[in-house]
């Protein structure tokens, strides 16, 4: 526990004055959030379980992380637009207890990580963490309040996040009904990945720029920039998910082999068929896989989709700038 | 949305030794060919100026998704 409390952030030296502005806020929120947990403080055990998935240093959307520190978007949104960030505090913890919350969950569906909190405590002990880290997300909003922030606002934030983290789970319940269809289109695909990941994203951005009391086709935008952001984030993982193996050995379908089961036919098709059928029972071997998927042009039609997001994303920073925002700290997110 | 035509665009470079040799040289000639909007084509132009084609693991695919941590965590 006192390792973990003692975890010190440091900046990443490519990301200079970026780096140490981002330090601080990671402080801030760090310190938020120990006010959110404090009423467990003397549960050293408890304590310590909330605190294990809310430290990691940087949060990805799934399983795997691509380093971008997400819940600050709120407090870099907000700073943007207004040029102050400190009352906003309270939603960074939001998203990050929230995105702690799905990680846990994402541990207990995929029961595939020996160092997840699932495995080492169990499903129970895990679930009822997860379960924890929502209503805390929950607290965290009405502390807006405390930093001086209007109710209707406060509503407004609370409505926004319900919303949409609505839609992260009909998503995620989605991604777990489809995994394993053999027939799954790109737009199934791409509309699950909307609403699991992109919503999350969007929610993260939308909230900072309500809080920025920005007006509403700004907040529009900052969401629609923040729903291409998390869009190129998915498919980067899901890309990373065939080049690393990990999707190969667990015959998730993502986009990569959506694309390549619907434009190969014959011993190629098969092969991929026989491997991401989960019916089957086929001895596997990745790298044979993975090789196929390049081969094919699976990865590179993969990767074109994943610029286009960020491309898209790229348009609205323009259309942001354009009305006044900052967002050289914003085009971090797309490096 | 899905793009049928980006799909058709990707399987003709990799299933097509000509085409591949003129999109390598020439890539706009090749993206004519095909229905694609403009933020699509810049997505093709884009990969192809970052990665080229991408047939296999490299480095610069690591890094194109590998986007740098921010933070590097450790202990006070």
């Amino acid at each position: 526990m006192i390792l973990l409390l003692g975890l010190l952030l440091q900046p990443n030296s490519k990301h200079g004055d970026a780096g140490m502005w981002l330090r601080r806020q990671t402080e801030l929120l760090r310190d938020e959030i120990e006010v959110l947990l404090a009423p467990v403080s003397e549960m050293a055990d408890f304590h310590c379980l909330l605190e294990e998935p809310l430290m990691k240093a940087a949060r990805g959307l799934s399983i795997t992380t691509c380093g971008k520190p997400w819940p600050l978007l709120p407090l870099i949104v907000c700073e943007s637009i207004s040029g102050h960030y400190g009352h906003a505090i309270p939603a960074a913890a939001t998203i990050q207890l929230l995105m702690a919350a799905g990680d846990v969950f994402d541990d207990i569906e995929d029961a595939d990580s020996p160092e997840s909190l699932s495995s080492k405590c169990g499903p129970a002990v895990a679930t009822n963490v997860a379960t924890t880290l929502i209503i805390l997300a929950g607290r965290a909003i009405a502390r807006l309040k405390v930093k001086g922030v209007e109710d209707n606002i406060i509503v407004r934030v609370m409505d926004t996040v319900n919303s949409l983290y609505t839609n992260a789970c009909a998503g995620q319940h989605l991604d777990l009904s489809l995994s394993s269809d053999i027939a799954i289109s790109e737009d199934v695909y791409l509309r699950t990945i909307e609403m699991k990941s992109a919503s999350q994203i969007e929610c993260a951005c939308y909230i900072g720029a309500l809080l920025a009391n920005a007006d509403q086709k700004l907040i529009d935008t900052f969401a629609m920039f923040g729903h291409n952001l998390g869009m190129a984030a998915q498919i980067t993982n899901d890309i990373q998910g065939i080049t690393r193996g990990s999707d190969i050995v667990k015959r998730k379908i993502t986009l990569p082999v959506i694309y390549a089961l619907a434009q190969t036919n014959g011993q190629a098709h098969n092969q991929l068929q026989n491997t991401f059928n989960r019916q089957f029972k086929f001895e596997l071997d990745p790298a044979q896989i993975k090789a196929l998927l390049f081969r094919i042009g699976a990865i590179h039609y993969a990767t074109v989709k994943m610029e286009f997001y960020r491309q898209k994303a790229l348009d609205l920073l323009s259309e942001i700038q354009y009305a006044g925002a900052g967002v050289k700290r914003l085009k971090l997110f797309l490096e | 949305m899905k793009s049928q035509a980006l799909q058709e665009l990707v399987k003709k470079i990799f299933g097509d030794e000509k085409t591949r040799i003129q999109f390598e040289s020439n890539p706009e000639s090749v993206l004519a060919q095909f229905n694609l909007t403009e933020q699509e084509k810049r997505a093709v132009l884009n990969t192809h100026a970052k990665l080229g084609l991408v047939t296999s693991d490299s480095q610069q695919l690591d890094v194109a998704l590998d986007s740098p941590p921010w933070f590097t965590p450790t202990a006070k």
